[in-house]
């Protein structure tokens, strides 16, 4: 059995009180230096999602434009040869026309509620939340 | 001007007719298989360890692999890993001619619309055949959404068809006009700075375009990236109404 620390006047862990301001200072310190590399960091993860969410923005649009374009086109495309092959110019053009661009509509619809579907999944559900109002 | 569209030219390398037709190896032709080897011999190299702890080069393997995989986890379900090979095949496919096409000078195979119109038209035709041989004619169902009012069902069905005609179409024009018009852009920008070095005093402002030039270029690698994901993420979902018609 050792000596109880009391003895030696203060326990092994213990510091003194110069020792103990010391050590805080180095502790927030470091905790400023740790804050401070964080912060460029969120910086710029959020600079990388933001340009990513640009490109995605870009891509999604083009994306939607281009259902629309195909519906109508392959609409258009097929009264021209029902058409062409019953003799009834124009007028299947023009109705094959018209519901080819209800079908671009419903592309429309149905990427748009994919992408819903992939953004919340990406986000975990809180769609718009995540921006802060400056107001 | 430099011109933006020579890019894109096609020549024979080795010049094949066959019964008429001219099927030429070109060096569209050589890209694919560039793209094909790099990858197969990219996975063989990655994957040839095995080891329980991945090296880097496995990891990279590995992640892709899940990355697909949870693409079609996520869109068709578990009974859709059994068209994974198809799948994964497509992506890096797309991918890795995106990618290779980034490198200055390369050609992008993925910049013709003949080649994304026959990847396209291949999706289409797979999930023709595996949703009638899995349905039988219940696969039409996927034509006549429930819930439709019988006086309005016969017009749904006709929206739905042309929708789904649509489809190779949105398909194949997404992933060519993205890269077409990325790397026109690319070229047109880069034109400008040779064009203004040439201008005396304008020289001065070549470094503009020269910058625009660097941010497209990464826009430009995020782009052919998102556009292989794009196309793979369609294929699922187009599988997805194979397996599974009548949404």
């Amino acid at each position: 059995m050792s000596d109880p620390p009391e003895k030696q006047g203060r326990a092994p862990g213990e510091m003194t009180p110069e020792e103990l301001a010391r050590f805080e200072r180095r502790v927030s310190e470091l905790g400023n230096k740790l804050g401070k590399v964080k912060a460029g960091r969120n910086a710029e993860a959020e600079a990388d999602r933001d340009a990513e969410m640009r490109g995605r923005g870009m891509a999604y649009g083009l994306r939607m434009g281009l259902d629309l374009v195909a519906g109508v086109l392959v609409g258009g495309l097929i009264g021209w040869g029902l058409d062409w092959v019953l003799g009834t110019r124009p007028w299947l053009l023009l109705l094959f026309f018209v519901l080819g661009f209800a079908a671009g509509i419903l592309n429309v619809m149905r990427t748009y509620q994919q992408m819903q579907r992939e953004f919340a999944a990406r986000t975990g559900g809180n769609i718009g939340h995540r921006v802060p109002d400056d107001d | 001007m430099p011109d933006p569209i020579h890019q894109f030219d096609l020549h024979r390398i080795v010049p094949i007719e066959l019964f008429g037709w001219d099927v030429s190896f070109t060096n569209s032709a050589a890209y694919m298989m560039l793209v094909v080897l790099l990858s197969t011999g990219f996975f063989m190299v990655a994957t040839r360890a095995r080891s329980l702890v991945p090296s880097r080069l496995q990891s990279v393997a590995e992640i892709t692999h899940e990355f697909v995989a949870d693409m079609l986890r996520q869109n068709v379900g578990k009974e859709g890993m059994k068209y994974f090979p198809f799948v994964f095949a497509l992506f890096i496919f797309i991918f890795m001619s995106n990618m290779l096409g980034m490198i200055p000078g390369a050609f992008t195979v993925t910049s013709h619309l003949i080649v994304t119109a026959a990847l396209a038209v291949m999706v289409f035709l797979t999930v023709l055949v595996i949703g009638f041989a899995r349905n039988g004619l219940r696969f039409l169902k996927l034509f006549v959404p429930s819930g439709v009012p019988w006086y309005v069902l016969p017009l749904v069905t006709l929206i739905e068809v042309i929708s789904f005609l649509a489809r190779p179409l949105s398909h194949s024009v997404r992933l060519f006009a993205n890269m077409l018009a990325g790397h026109i852009t690319l070229k047109v920008f880069s034109g400008f700075v040779v064009m203004l070095l040439g201008a005396g005093t304008f020289a001065v402002l070549s470094p503009l375009p020269l910058l625009m030039v660097v941010a497209i270029t990464a826009l430009e690698v995020l782009v052919a990236f998102l556009q292989a994901y794009v196309f793979t993420m369609l294929t699922c979902i187009y599988l997805n109404d194979a397996l599974h018609p009548g949404h």
